[in-house]
């Protein structure tokens, strides 16, 4: 069966439409939250400040809303606990080059307008006007719906090769956003 | 997503990350957030509303510049379609750098 959107079954479409419902998600978040299918890390959690002024920070743009090139895989769709694989996405590409896999939410409107889930259009505005300092080279869509074994690889592989290729590209901050 | 902020904020990069799922978000342990109770997929607001959506990236960015601690989970309160946007006042940001 093809990974196309007429794949997402009746039932998946009716749960993403509650789930568009604030005080759905809200109640879904809290019983998941409570739940052992997530990572509750135990460590302190990091803190780094900004170096310098925002005026001259590059920005770099994560998201685990399912986003990628046309012309790149898209995520599976197949496998119950997700996909932690990684697409780079380049600072330069216009947002008509971009698309959205993910079941397992209703993406109707970043379809519609990609700055919903992925603002690159408002970053390179930002550059533009000198109120950050640039966009990065290098962003990064993600598949959000990740469990189980690939939860593992999503912490040993995929978050550490993000914030190394961050490092190497001169990042000075990452803006994230769900899906 | 919050996994993925720690181990950017643990290379030395500041993150600030947008919360559809606040528990989710206080349960990982986000180094800094900006939940907004919206529907899921719309991190940033409605299509083709670039004023709402500009407006959180510059709320993230106020706080990913003035948040003290790690863990803060800020909350502007929009209200889904109930709230009037107007544009944001940049030069704000770079005073705080100041």
């Amino acid at each position: 069966m093809d990974n196309d959107r007429e794949s997402i079954s009746l039932f998946q479409r009716l749960q993403n439409r509650l789930y568009a419902i604030p005080a759905v998600a809200q109640w879904w978040a809290g019983r998941f939250a409570r739940s052992t299918r997530h990572s509750s890390p135990t460590d302190p959690v990091p803190f780094s400040r900004l170096a310098k002024p925002l005026a001259e920070s590059s920005v770099a743009i994560i998201t685990t809303g399912g986003v990628h090139l046309q012309g790149q895989p898209p995520f599976d769709m197949r496998d119950p606990d997700g996909d932690a694989s990684l697409r780079t996405i380049p600072g330069d590409v216009p947002a008509s080059e971009l698309m959205i896999t993910h079941d397992y939410y209703n993406h109707t409107s970043a379809d519609r307008d990609m700055n919903v889930i992925f603002p690159l259009d408002h970053f390179r505005d930002l550059a533009q006007r000198g109120i950050v300092g640039s966009l990065a080279p290098r962003h990064f869509g993600l598949m959000g719906h990740i469990e189980g074994a690939h939860l593992v690889r999503l912490q040993e592989e995929t978050a550490p090769k993000i914030a190394a290729t961050l490092r190497a590209d001169g990042v000075d901050i990452a803006f994230l956003t769900p899906a | 997503m919050g996994l993925i902020a720690r181990e950017v904020e643990a290379a030395g990069i500041p993150t600030v990350v947008i919360s559809l799922a606040k528990e989710i978000t206080e349960s990982v342990g986000v180094p800094r957030s900006l939940f907004v109770k919206w529907p899921l997929g719309h991190p940033l607001g409605e299509a083709m509303m670039p004023t709402q959506q500009r407006t959180l990236i510059f709320d993230a960015l106020v706080h990913l510049q003035t948040a003290s601690e790690p863990g803060i989970v800020a909350e502007p309160g929009y209200r889904w379609r109930r709230h009037v946007y107007a544009e944001p006042d940049w030069a704000q940001l770079q005073q705080i750098d100041g």
